[in-house]
């Protein structure tokens, strides 16, 4: 009898305060798994669009193990071709082939000009580098409110716009500490990749920085992959292209 | 409901991704051309020496061709690579053409945590940007011109990889080289017969990069050294390289005019940073100590020695004045930047006024010991896919007897236009 009570008056809480329901951070970490399984593979054309319509496009091959490991190798264009990316946690490298050497990055800078920045290109989970401080529900989303967990994540706060259904991310709104709103990110065109991952292919970006400019990022061939862990070392950044 | 809407807008993007599909081989490379407009500084020592015979003239132009094919083959665990270099020179003096291998060498991994690698190949030792004072397997870089390619060495070598947690010690490589001489490969390294051991031992150390790097053969210095870099901010990385040579032997003039040697130690070092404004703006900043270089003295009697030598030469036209001047010069001047203490500052602004892919940059190097400087104020833009354009102005500034206001040039433009296939 106490049992049933005691399920009653919770089931009573929960209908009356749903928020008391809801953990901004369990719903970041589902977030990051429905945008992608922990280990995988992937490809990417990165579009920088200007005002006039002209467009450079990249093209990306990008390996992730864990929360915080990704690697991208450039496959196109031809002036890129070898260049690849190294991101362990909030340490990020940079290896040009006729530069010969991995060098150190910072999250803020931009590889591949336009808007997308390195931190953007080589996402890790949000749940690994932003922590959800107040979450609200209106119109069928959440909006999470999320500060940089530390002081080397290229935005310092994020609001997250999240389908409340699907737990997939609709829009994101990206501010540096002074507070001024750096870039916006739409997530658009959800679509089966196979694999049980359904998730926007699209992520389109402007900047109030940046009137009139747009980036767009287009996924493709998410996989499940296994991956050695020495990958994800500067030493292997050479010889990434061997495991397509 | 979601679905549904975003299928119905799907068409907007082109989901066709070029290049998925691998090959076994690959093959590319680029295609330059560069002229160079030098305004020549008669009045400098260098120009005297080198150009004593030339007519009077206050410019020269000088055009480059230059053609690098890259190869590529992958067959199991093993891994082919070729990279060539052409180059067509047509300066006032003469015309020519050379080919160079800078790289050809297999490598054969059956996990990403070993590989043995075999061939001549770049190694890039070092964190620094414009000089590596740890790059003992380096060729030497030009700080005017520090991320332009360069031929590698042969060497036989392996590399061993071992990752570890995301704390305290998170990954760890060994690099074990051995580089043997010859008449045909590695001749800057030794005499043909000798061989030469290198290793580096690479550490991921509590989000900071550490190298310790060694070099040993016989008639060249004992090298040891030590680098590191971290990001301290997510916009601001810091470097520093540490290098200690036993034995290199120090040619200089003594009072007597004669170029004597002496065997002696020295420790160099460079310490540097990298910061990135929210406006975009990229500072690269760096100190260097060249333990080897010459001091202000030692350079004040090469002056004063090519100096002479040039008034010996008008004075009697001895062929045997300039002959000598110039095997001092080529003593002296063996390293880019031959005295003590330099800074290195490059400044560069991405993508000014919205124009994309424009990058102009301005880098200043300036000696610290004569106080003589170089300002070289540059742009690349890069307007469509796999072309790209480069405009180098550089200004050499100082005195008499300094190392900038002694070179042979008083301004040089520089344009290059490469293309990628």
């Amino acid at each position: 009898m106490k049992k049933v009570l005691m399920v009653a008056v919770l089931i009573f809480f929960a209908a009356v305060f749903p928020a008391f329901a809801l953990d901004g951070n369990d719903i970041l970490k589902k977030v990051d798994r429905n945008l992608n399984p922990e280990t995988f593979e992937m490809y990417r054309k990165l579009i920088n669009i200007e005002p006039d319509g002209s467009r450079k496009e990249f093209v990306l091959y990008t390996l992730k193990k864990g929360a915080d490991r990704v690697v991208s190798l450039f496959i196109s264009p031809a002036s890129e071709k070898g260049r690849a990316t190294l991101r362990v946690g909030e340490n990020m490298w940079l290896y040009i082939p006729s530069v010969g050497k991995p060098i150190r990055i910072t999250s803020l800078q931009s590889i591949t000009g336009g808007i997308f920045n390195n931190s953007d290109i080589m996402r890790l989970d949000y749940s690994a580098e932003y922590n959800c401080e107040k979450i609200e529900e209106r119109d069928g989303q959440y909006l999470l409110h999320l500060k940089a967990r530390t002081r080397t994540v290229a935005y310092d706060r994020v609001k997250m716009w999240v389908h409340s259904e699907e737990l997939l991310p609709a829009k994101l709104e990206c501010y540096a500490a002074s507070g001024m709103l750096i870039k916006t990110l739409h997530f658009k065109e959800i679509k089966d990749f196979d694999n049980g991952i359904v998730r926007p292919a699209v992520v389109e970006t402007d900047s109030p920085l940046h009137k009139g400019y747009k980036s767009v990022m287009i996924f493709a061939g998410i996989k499940r992959k296994k991956l050695a862990d020495e990958v994800f070392t500067i030493n292997y950044l050479s010889r990434v292209g061997n495991l397509r | 409901m979601v679905l549904f809407a975003c299928t119905a807008r799907a068409g907007e993007y082109d989901f066709d991704i070029p290049g998925i599909k691998k090959r076994p081989y690959e093959i590319g490379g680029n295609l330059e051309t560069r002229g160079i407009l030098h305004r020549l500084n008669r009045h400098g020592l260098l120009y005297k020496t080198k150009y004593y015979d030339a007519s009077e003239s206050a410019t020269r132009g000088e055009f480059h061709q230059i053609l690098e094919l890259n190869g590529r083959v992958l067959v199991g665990p093993l891994r082919a690579r070729i990279k060539t270099h052409s180059e067509y020179v047509e300066t006032y003096r003469h015309h020519d053409l050379d080919h160079e291998l800078y790289e050809a060498y297999l490598t054969y991994n059956t996990s990403p945590a070993f590989t043995l690698q075999t061939g001549k190949r770049v190694f890039k030792w070092g964190k620094g940007y414009a000089w590596n004072p740890v790059g003992f397997v380096n060729r030497p870089k030009d700080p005017e011109d520090p991320e332009r390619d360069l031929e590698g060495f042969t060497a036989l070598g392996a590399d061993f990889i071992r990752s570890f947690g995301p704390a305290g010690l998170q990954s760890l490589s060994f690099t074990p080289l051995i580089l043997p001489v010859s008449n045909h490969i590695n001749q800057e390294l030794g005499e043909s017969g000798d061989t030469l051991i290198a290793a580096k031992l690479y550490l991921l150390l509590y989000d900071t990069d550490l190298d310790f790097m060694v070099r040993l053969g016989p008639r060249r210095p004992e090298m040891y050294g030590i680098d590191f870099s971290r990001n301290l901010k997510e916009n601001l990385e810091v470097h520093g390289e540490l290098a200690y040579l036993r034995g290199y032997e120090h040619k200089a003039l003594d009072d007597g005019g004669k170029l004597a040697s002496e065997t002696s130690n020295a420790f160099s070092f460079l310490f540097g940073l990298r910061y990135l404004t929210a406006s975009d703006t990229t500072l690269i900043f760096e100190y260097y100590h060249h333990g080897e270089g010459y001091d202000s003295g030692e350079a004040d009697r090469f002056y004063s020695f090519l100096d002479q030598s040039c008034r010996n030469y008008l004075d009697t036209k001895n062929q045997q004045q300039i002959d000598r001047a110039g095997k001092v010069r080529q003593a002296y001047l063996r390293d880019k930047n031959f005295m003590k203490d330099y800074l290195y500052l490059k400044v560069s602004q991405k993508e000014p006024f919205d124009i994309l892919y424009l990058t102009p940059y301005i880098t200043l190097i300036a000696n610290l010991n004569d106080g003589s400087f170089s300002v070289s104020p540059s742009a690349t833009y890069r307007p469509v896919t796999n072309l790209e354009l480069t405009l180098r102005t550089i200004f050499p500034i100082g005195g008499s007897m300094t190392e900038y206001g002694e070179k042979q040039d008083r301004c040089r433009m520089e344009l290059r236009v490469k293309y990628y296939f």
